[in-house]
């Protein structure tokens, strides 16, 4: 079981301290974007950095378009993970769109997580009447197009058309060094739910204690929606960092650091 | 020339657009192509716009998730296409390539970004996506098509096994009907050609105690004929809606009936028939089977007698490996097999020039018998006789 969970997730696990902390990258990226962080925390925490189904190196024949249609399908994975490994009292770190997978976690297994910290979360991307996203539908449809430009080159070799994603070992390889490469097809659906989903109703549902790290200058989570965030949950902490860019730990993995260290002692 | 290359110049005049820009994406310094691809001045660009003006919010969601992660995480990053926003509104489609340039300490500087403006290539692209789009579709379609395909085979597949079911049922009940078509035929010809023998008897009979014998036995033969009138319309009546039935018989009275069925012709043949049931009397049999294929191979047996010695017929039955077996033994012409063997029991066949020979005797005999399962064999020798083995069924 927990054999089948470490290929299909590519779960790799540092340090060897008592507590549990569980990493989750965001969209588009993959447990690479943690290289900043996981030194900083492996001596006290045993540090468990996961690929979301249909990203990095996890395993693509796993990506199910129904269970990965909603966020509670990748939810769903994290519980599992904890379990096969056993893990209590978990602080779970989620950038972007995994802030939220886990606090949809952590409403559904609320004794599982001792704490959650969302980076640049952002339950709706897309606007209406009362609510700032950031967004339009027109914005994500723009998205959509960038990430089809973006893929022309190498998703015919890929996932050649006609005959799916065809077995050519040497492809692969040649992306092994390369990091954030996604399969096009996995990331444009992924793209999908991410963007257009909407879990503001999920967040009072929350009781876990919560960190939310907002960048003050992010285009992609705004500090209008970390400050929606952090109004409906109950427990919660907003900080925002001065900095710039939707990616904190990786632009500035110190204050990160050191804001993170802070809430956790 | 060689040693007075001016690189301010040449960078300036480089056919692609070249930018410089801080960490936080502020740009520093470009060169005149990339000014030109923006449409904005020198002063309204250098150290006022970031990379990420020049994109659309969808773009920038791209930038952010993709871009940035990958140029940080692999120190550099090629073709990747975005729609520039000039100044004036209008979009150029262009590929950034982008590269980190850091300290000795590996602290990021700056990073450099080559610009190419893609205009005509992107409208063929465009074209391509457009196709590979419809492919992807089609092969969609064509997937779910294939799946229709494949659950209709199965389902054909089943509907054939059904057909197939069914036909069988069909030819069991075909086989009864021709069957029940000799039966009714032979089973009513033969004590009718009885009554034709015992009335001509009758006629050329002078004697009173003759003509009454001949009478009742007449009158024996009627009732024997009335009743396989009436099992015939009961077995219509059966036949007609559901499979074969097995009763239990006894071989001793259908073997009488028999006798007295084909009476005339023993008695105008002397032949000497007996029997031996006592190893298997009873069997679940159809009866008008039964009485059929007795029917068949006695008249049969006296039938193809020999003129040169008293007929002897011997029915019998045996049990051999589970299996009942009837036998019938008789001294007759007998049948050369290399010769007629193979067409023993088939249709319309004689071997005998003889004046009752029609040649459907054994080919329904044989039918009947295989219809409940079993099996006939013969041996036989010319003058000497022939041995009917016929295996009835399994003794359950």
């Amino acid at each position: 079981m927990l054999k089948k969970l470490i290929e299909r997730n590519n779960i790799t696990i540092h340090g060897s301290g008592s507590k549990s902390m569980f990493l989750v990258h965001g969209y588009g990226c993959d447990q690479n974007m943690w290289r900043f962080i996981t030194p900083e925390f492996k001596n006290d925490y045993k540090v468990i950095l996961i690929d979301l189904v249909g990203s990095g190196k996890s395993d693509e024949e796993a990506y199910d378009l129904d269970k990965y249609s909603s966020l509670e399908g990748y939810a769903s994975d994290v519980i599992e993970i904890c379990d096969a490994l056993n893990l209590k009292d978990v602080c779970i770190v989620g950038h972007s769109v995994s802030a939220i997978i886990g606090a949809l976690a952590a409403v559904k297994r609320p004794a599982l997580f001792k704490k959650l910290i969302m980076i640049g979360p952002s339950p709706r991307y897309i606007n209406d009447d009362n609510y700032f996203g950031g967004f339009s539908q027109n914005d994500i449809d723009d998205l959509m197009e960038t990430l089809d430009a973006n893929y022309l080159g190498w998703s015919s070799a890929m996932a050649p058309v006609i005959m799916g994603n065809a077995d050519r070992p040497e492809l692969a390889a040649e992306l092994e060094d390369s990091f954030c490469q996604n399969n096009p097809r996995i990331a444009r659906h992924f793209a999908k739910v991410t963007f257009l989903g909407d879990n503001r109703s999920d967040l009072h549902k929350l009781t876990t204690d919560t960190l939310i790290i907002q960048s003050k200058m992010d285009a992609i989570a705004s500090i209008k929606v970390g400050q929606f965030v952090h109004e409906n949950i109950a427990n919660s902490k907003l900080v925002v960092l001065e900095t710039t860019g939707h990616c904190p730990h990786l632009s500035a993995p110190s204050q990160t650091v050191e804001v993170m260290k802070q809430y956790l002692t | 020339m060689n040693n007075k290359i001016d690189y301010k110049e040449l960078y300036n005049s480089l056919p692609s657009g070249y930018f410089c820009s801080l960490p936080n994406g502020t740009i520093i310094d470009s060169n005149n192509k990339f000014i030109e691809h923006t449409g904005y001045t020198r002063e309204e660009l250098i150290d006022k716009k970031k990379f990420v003006d020049f994109l659309s919010l969808g773009e920038q969601i791209y930038f952010e998730n993709v871009y940035s992660l990958a140029l940080k995480l692999n120190g550099t990053i090629e073709e990747i296409n975005f729609n520039f926003i000039k100044k004036d509104g209008t979009k150029l489609p262009v590929l950034v390539n982008s590269v980190e340039v850091k300290d000795k300490e590996g602290v990021h500087l700056f990073t450099q970004s080559v610009v190419f403006n893609i205009s005509q290539r992107k409208k063929y692209e465009q074209e391509l996506l457009i196709a590979k789009r419809k492919a992807n579709d089609l092969s969609d379609e064509l997937i779910n098509v294939n799946n229709e395909l494949l659950s209709q085979t199965e389902l054909i597949l089943k509907q054939k096994l059904q057909l197939e079911e069914f036909n069988q049922h069909l030819e069991n009940k075909n086989r009864q009907l021709s069957s029940f078509a000799h039966i009714a035929s032979h089973n009513l010809r033969a004590p009718v050609s009885n009554l034709l023998t015992l009335s001509d008897f009758y006629k050329e009979s002078t004697d009173i105690e003759d003509k009454a014998m001949l009478f009742s036995k007449v009158e024996i033969v009627i009732d024997h004929l009335n009743e396989t009138l009436n099992e015939l319309i009961e077995s219509v009546k059966i036949q007609g809606n559901k499979d074969i039935t097995h009763d239990p018989i006894t071989f001793e009275s259908v073997f009488d009936k028999t006798l007295v069925i084909l009476g005339a012709q023993i008695l105008d043949s002397k032949a000497v028939v007996t029997s031996n049931f006592s190893e298997i009397p009873k069997i679940e049999y159809p009866k008008l089977y039964m009485e059929s294929i007795m029917l068949n191979l006695l008249s049969n047996s006296i039938r193809y007698r020999s003129p040169d010695r008293i007929a002897k017929i011997h029915f019998c039955t045996e049990i051999n490996n589970n299996e009942i077996i009837l036998i019938v033994k008789d001294n007759g012409l007998g049948i050369d097999l290399k010769k007629h063997g193979h067409k023993l029991f088939g249709l319309n066949n004689t071997f005998h020039r003889h004046p009752d020979s029609k040649g459907v005797g054994l080919f329904m005999t044989k039918i009947q018998i295989e219809t409940i399962g079993g099996s006939i064999t013969v041996e036989s020798e010319v003058d000497k006789g022939t041995t009917f083995k016929i295996i009835l069924k399994k003794n359950m």
